[in-house]
């Protein structure tokens, strides 16, 4: 009991350092509906830093960096290399990452390597890269590599991102943040993680979720089609017996 | 106008889509084909992930495919049990063809399989066609009397045990020939996304020697049968038809068909088989060039699957 006290105590001082700040953080949009005009929907992450609760001080004293992470689901996903074998070009090398998420965005008030060290980046899974250097049965440096390309495949279609000048801080303590999520963007539950930084130190955290969701006949259709594929199958194959009766009947001269 | 497509998981535009309906409509309607090697293809280009572009032509096929059969089918052009025995081959080759889908999805070489099975398939049909309509052309300008149909040359395949009445096609044959033709062309349509029309007439008329009158509707019938069943299969197995996205391919398709339909009548079937043959010849090109030109990306990601 005593033993879970302290475990329990050391997470909290991690969680909560000495200098005592917090952090109330928010999301415009809550859930974002995927409706059949779905083409991406802009958020909005603000928060302002104040004292803790248990805090001798009144005021906060800066300069704080704030980063957001924004992370999508995860997923397992493959990388793959063509080489050139006798002339054809063949899918030869693979390398795949469990668990890898399908969309990951970091939004900072000014260039990471000038808020922290890149050690910080990278255990808190700040920096994309961080993703792609988790233990694989590939091998390091395969990992490396195809993880890096990933990443770019990735970035390349809007699902991985890092903009240096993405949170702007309207006063000493309080920010917001824009981020536009793509059409592409998968359903699912995601968490806006929102660090604070004073001189290179993490001084507070919070992180908030939101959901993407298709709803409305979006999500029955998809719903359908994983719940009832068998019902799903013939529907699709009633509609195109039907959309193809009717036009042979309008177009019948 | 933007449309997010609910399996596919991404937004095309609508209009994109009823016009590239529309167009191999009018193709499919010009030649008699159902276009699936002309659609698939074109949805992977457009960023529909190839499992969806496959399953989803499936269906698309059936709508197609569906006025064609009623037509012909109110003119008595369709052999019904031919049309049945073409079916139960093609329903076991599609059931391994799926199979082997999801197989080689998992492997990673599915683009392989699919761009090296277009090559070879619509390379050797098309230019056995190219080379059929080219001599038909050169020897009606030289004015001889082209036969259509060679009704009394038999040939090794006629010689085959289990013979079976087939009495709209006027034959007496084997089973076995129309079996394998069946289920060769479920196995490869499953697998590419195609009805294989064009591969099912020209088998019918040059190894079974099914009379011209009843080939196409016969074909057409055992295509919308058979895609239909794909559709199932693959709605099943790998859960990735996106019936929106067939939706408005159909509605641009059914359209377009008509005026393709209407455009065939001013050409001769000689030159539709010829324009035909190089459609499908420059399709062929396109798959081969993809196999051996420097990519520009050799690197390429996929999702295996969604973890819970």
């Amino acid at each position: 009991m005593i033993r879970f006290a302290l475990a329990v105590f050391a997470i909290v001082c991690m969680v909560l350092p000495a200098g005592a700040e917090r952090l109330f953080s928010s999301v415009s949009t809550e859930t974002v509906q995927i409706t059949s005009s779905f083409d991406g929907e802009r958020l909005t992450f603000f928060g302002t830093i104040a004292p803790d609760a248990g805090a001798e001080q009144k005021f906060v004293e800066g300069p704080f960096h704030v980063v957001v992470v924004v992370v999508g689901p995860t997923q397992d996903r493959v990388a793959r290399k063509k080489t050139n074998n006798f002339g054809v070009w063949l899918n030869t090398e693979q390398v795949e990452f469990k668990g890898f998420p399908s969309y990951f965005h970091v939004l900072a008030s000014t260039r990471l390597r000038d808020i922290t060290d890149v050690n910080t980046l990278t255990t808190n899974y700040i920096l994309p890269e961080s993703h792609a250097i988790s233990p694989n049965p590939a091998g390091w440096w395969q990992t490396l590599n195809f993880g890096h390309e990933l990443i770019r495949l990735m970035s390349e279609q809007d699902l991985f991102g890092v903009q240096e000048n993405g949170v702007l801080f309207h006063s000493e303590s309080f920010y917001s943040a824009q981020l536009t999520l793509p059409s592409n963007a998968p359903p699912g539950p995601y968490i806006a993680q929102t660090y604070v930084f004073k001189d290179g130190e993490i001084v507070a955290r919070k992180s908030d979720g939101f959901a993407v969701r298709k709803i409305d006949f979006e999500r029955f259709v998809a719903f359908s089609a994983t719940q009832y594929p068998l019902l799903y199958g013939l529907a699709c194959v009633a509609l195109a017996l039907f959309t193809g009766w009717l036009g042979g009947v309008l177009f019948r001269r | 106008m933007n449309i997010y497509l609910p399996i596919a998981e991404i937004s095309v535009n609508v209009f994109l889509l009823l016009g590239m309906g529309g167009a191999v409509g009018f193709l499919s309607g010009l030649f008699g084909v159902g276009g699936g090697f002309l659609m698939t293809p074109l949805l992977i280009f457009i960023g529909v992930t190839p499992a969806v572009a496959v399953a989803t032509e499936a269906n698309q096929i059936v709508a197609s495919s569906v006025s064609g059969v009623l037509a012909h089918w109110r003119r008595g052009n369709v052999d019904f049990r031919m049309g049945f025995v073409l079916l139960v081959g093609g329903t076991l080759g599609s059931i391994f063809g799926v199979w082997l889908f999801t197989f080689l999805r998992g492997l990673g070489q599915l683009d392989l399989v699919i761009s090296l099975g277009f090559l070879v398939l619509l390379g050797f049909v098309g230019v056995l066609m190219l080379q059929e309509s080219a001599r038909a052309l050169l020897k009606r300008r030289q004015g001889v009397v082209v036969r259509e149909r060679q009704a009394n040359q038999h040939n090794w395949i006629h010689g085959l045990p289990w013979r079976v009445r087939f009495k709209k096609s006027r034959l007496y044959i084997s089973v076995l020939p129309v079996l394998l033709i069946g289920l060769f062309i479920g196995f490869v349509g499953s697998l590419l996304g195609i009805g294989g029309g064009f591969i099912m007439v020209p088998a019918l008329v040059y190894l079974l020697r099914v009379p011209g009158s009843v080939v196409i509707g016969t074909s057409l019938a055992q295509v919308v049968a058979m895609m239909a069943a794909t559709t199932v299969l693959h709605a099943v197995q790998s859960q990735s038809v996106d019936i929106l996205l067939a939706f408005c391919l159909m509605v641009g398709g059914v359209a377009g068909a008509q005026f393709g339909a209407a455009a065939g009548m001013h050409l001769r079937g000689e030159q539709l088989r010829g324009l035909l043959a190089l459609l499908v010849l420059a399709v062929a090109i396109r798959f081969g060039l993809s196999l051996v030109l420097t990519p520009d990306d050799v690197f390429s990601m996929a999702v295996t699957s969604v973890a819970p």
